[in-house]
């Protein structure tokens, strides 16, 4: 081994055959993990698109439907509000999130103070809750007795209180608020790591040029965190378009309508209505929205570099 | 630029032929299936006495754990052995669990499921198991029909019989004793006028009149209990079973859907209805919250224990008095045709009807299916008893509306919400549960 004549040697011929073997070792090595990835995640997303060609309703032999289920979802009058109230819950999900988490970080990324751990824990703490017991507990902080009626009564504010999740024009943005408070923590975490890989150096010599903190934030760590933020992006926004556990242990899609998204719309075809063929194909328009979206963030996120 | 395009082309089409193999491949297992055969070809009524297991699906307990050790004391060969899923996830896994190659023997019925299992042959046709018990008898008819279908499950309340009931229940009204005293109201109302200036009276002590739970099936519930005493019996059943040509638009309906936007409006139903949960709202009403609180027997339990004497029931009544009809449901069970003990399966079915069944169904706090096993005592579960008498005497007993259709809870909700809150009209409603019945019927 130590002969680098011996070694030199036998390179071209070992390269070649470590590079076939290595390559069988290497999936030998990836199998656990592709396995796992083909059986949960591929099998199902083409059994889906499989099921949205037929008519089927999870028991019974299925029957060849062609573009019959696309018809009816697009023909379906609660898609179109469903889809407008996803867009409207990326604000909420996505936009607000991303400032909140860049105005966090500006407060506590600004070197080491006392406490900064504790502020990551409480913003971040969201994250590691259930969604169905941030739901439940919301539904109850929301209603007509409840907490945040309290606090605006509290503030004389009595003629705004309301049962929030059962008016019909407060509804989806009260669910918003509570999407926001899920994400921002999120956010923050994800722009916090980002900051602390900006070299201190230039934040050093910035001060000395006499750069304050806002100027700092703004021409230093946001140009760094575009990654940061490009990712936030992607997450949330698939997390908005794709809601349904926190839509459903609230609202389920209540008042009247005014808080449907389509994830809610696909489990109710498949589940309620045992029509698997139509939630499939709904599931596969969802997923093309879905796609459309991530690959625009992307996009932006390129050009801007 | 051609190299890199015949290069590519190879993967190109094995990762389509990949594909149209898995599609191909899955196809081929979804259509080996084909209706099952669900007619037995032999019935016995006498269990051979050999050890036999029994496996039973089910979500309702109280009362099915009860009922399961008063058949097994009594038919000690036999062990029964219990699968019970959560009421959320029943219908999804009761449909998997009975389509699959090993099914329980029995499983709880459950009308979203039996739509696609019937079809399929997976359910036992009862038929001639009842002719050979003479179920006919032990059981009211009215709880019975919802439980005959066609073989393709398409219209139900006649037909074959495919599930037998296990106990029942009631939709009603209870009231809090103490707060209608206070609001003067001396008796429970006879008549709906005289329940609408109930309302009204208790309205103008400044106590909520009707605790609601819109979020979930509540909302809808008034609207159910209000169309059983107005509209016409036979065309209401006709529409829940699936008669062709029936429809829900009719002027009772729309007067129904009308009386309660009236009542939202002047605010007689729980401010946030919209956003309680029934759960919740009947937790308010056991605190004192509302004087009524429109729901089903299967409340009583917990509000005689919190409440005690305060808590009184009655159902609606209708606008010239007491009318015995009300919307109904039932904890019933089903065999898998795939079953290797039917007999035995359906000897525990037979047992439901018993007398000894009936008093274990009261005492969990259910309608026994025979009335006359009733408990028999006093406060709430004695004001139950004696309108539930009534409603299956005169063979009263409806299935409530979301039984029409699979879809139809999923359109009863959200209307009556629109309702409640003033921004939908009671045309639109009624026309959204017609256009999900057409779907299903039509």
């Amino acid at each position: 081994m130590g002969d680098p004549a011996v070694t030199g040697a036998r390179a071209p011929g070992g390269a070649r055959r470590t590079g076939r073997g290595g390559r069988g070792r290497g999936w030998l090595f990836l199998l656990p993990a592709v396995a796992v990835y083909l059986a949960f995640t591929v099998y199902p997303a083409v059994s889906t698109l499989q099921f949205s060609f037929l008519e089927w309703d999870g028991v019974a032999p299925p029957a060849w439907a062609g573009l019959d289920n696309f018809a009816r979802v697009a023909a379906e009058p609660m898609l179109g509000r469903a889809v407008l109230n996803a867009l409207v819950l990326i604000v909420f999900f996505t936009v607000l999130p991303i400032l909140l988490g860049l105005l966090m970080t500006a407060l506590l990324a600004g070197g080491v103070r006392r406490g900064t751990a504790f502020y990551r824990v409480v913003f971040f703490l969201p994250q590691v809750l259930p969604l169905v017991v941030v739901g439940t507990t919301w539904r109850w902080m929301y209603s007509d007795d409840g907490m945040v009626n309290q606090a605006f009564a509290l503030a004389g504010l009595d003629h705004l209180t309301r049962a929030w999740l059962g008016d019909e024009r407060f509804a989806l943005a009260a669910l918003g608020v509570v999407g926001t408070w899920i994400m921002s923590g999120l956010c923050m975490m994800l722009f916090m790591s980002g900051a602390q890989r900006v070299d201190p150096a230039l934040h050093e010599a910035a001060a000395i040029d006499g750069a304050g903190p806002a100027r700092r934030f703004l021409s230093i760590t946001l140009p760094g965190l575009r990654r940061e933020v490009s990712i936030a992006g992607v997450i949330t926004t698939i997390a908005a378009l794709a809601s349904f556990d926190l839509v459903f242990v609230t609202t389920n899609g209540g008042p009247a309508g005014a808080t449907n998204v389509p994830g809610l719309l696909v489990y109710r075809l498949a589940f309620n209505e045992g029509d698997i063929g139509a939630a499939g194909a709904l599931a596969v328009v969802l997923t093309v929205l879905v796609v459309v979206f991530v690959g625009g963030i992307r996009l932006l996120a390129k050009e801007d570099a | 630029m051609p190299i890199t395009r015949r290069r590519r082309h190879p993967a190109a089409s094995a990762a389509a032929g990949a594909a149209v193999l898995v599609l191909t491949g899955s196809c081929a297992v979804l259509s080996t299936s084909v209706r099952e055969d669900d007619v037995p070809d032999t019935v016995s009524t006498a269990l051979t006495g050999e050890p036999v297991t029994l496996r039973l699906a089910y979500t309702d307990d109280p009362p099915t754990q009860a009922l399961v050790d008063g058949f097994t004391r009594r038919h000690p060969g036999v062990t029964v052995e219990l699968e019970r899923t959560q009421f959320s996830d029943y219908v999804k896994t009761v449909k998997l669990a009975m389509s699959s190659d090993d099914p329980p023997d029995i499983a709880q019925y459950n009308t979203g499921a039996m739509n696609s299992l019937v079809p399929a042959g997976l359910i036992l046709n009862l038929d001639k198991h009842s002719a050979a018990y003479g179920w006919e008898e032990a059981f009211p008819s009215s709880a019975m029909d919802p439980l005959r279908t066609d073989p393709d499950a398409e219209r139900f309340g006649s037909g074959s019989l495919y599930a037998v009931p296990g106990s029942l229940s009631v939709l009603g009204v209870f009231y809090n004793r103490d707060l209608l005293a206070e609001a003067g109201v001396e008796e429970p109302p006879r008549t709906l006028g005289a329940f609408e200036d109930a309302l009204e009276e208790v309205h103008a002590e400044g106590t909520t009149p009707i605790g609601n739970g819109a979020l979930e099936v509540g909302g809808f519930q008034i609207w159910n209990a209000l169309l059983n005493v107005t509209g016409d019996e036979q065309d209401y059943r006709d529409w829940v079973y699936g008669a062709p040509g029936a429809t829900i638009e009719t002027p009772a309906a729309e007067e129904a859907a009308a009386t309660l936007t009236r009542w939202a409006e002047r605010g007689y139903l729980s401010e946030g209805a919209n956003a309680t949960s029934d759960i919740d709202a009947q937790a308010d009403f056991a605190a004192g919250g509302s004087a009524f609180l429109i729901t089903g027997n299967w409340a009583a339990a917990a509000l005689a224990e919190e409440m005690g004497e305060d808590v009184g029931f009655f159902l609606m009544p209708g606008p010239e008095g007491p009318v015995p009809v009300a919307s109904g449901s039932s904890v019933s069970y089903a065999v898998s045709s795939q079953s290797d003990h039917p007999d035995a399966a359906a000897a525990f079915l037979d047992y439901l009807g018993s007398p000894e069944a009936a008093r274990i169904q009261a005492e969990s706090g259910f309608m026994p299916v025979d009335p006359e096993a009733a408990g028999g005592g006093g406060g709430v579960m004695g004001d139950i008893d004696a309108g539930f008498a009534r409603v299956i005497e005169e063979e009263g007993l409806v299935p409530f509306p979301d039984y029409a259709a699979p879809g139809m809870l999923d359109r009863l909700t959200p209307g009556v919400q629109g309702l409640v809150a003033g921004v939908r009209t009671e045309e639109e409603f009624l026309g959204s549960l017609q256009e999900e019945w057409e779907g299903e019927h039509g």
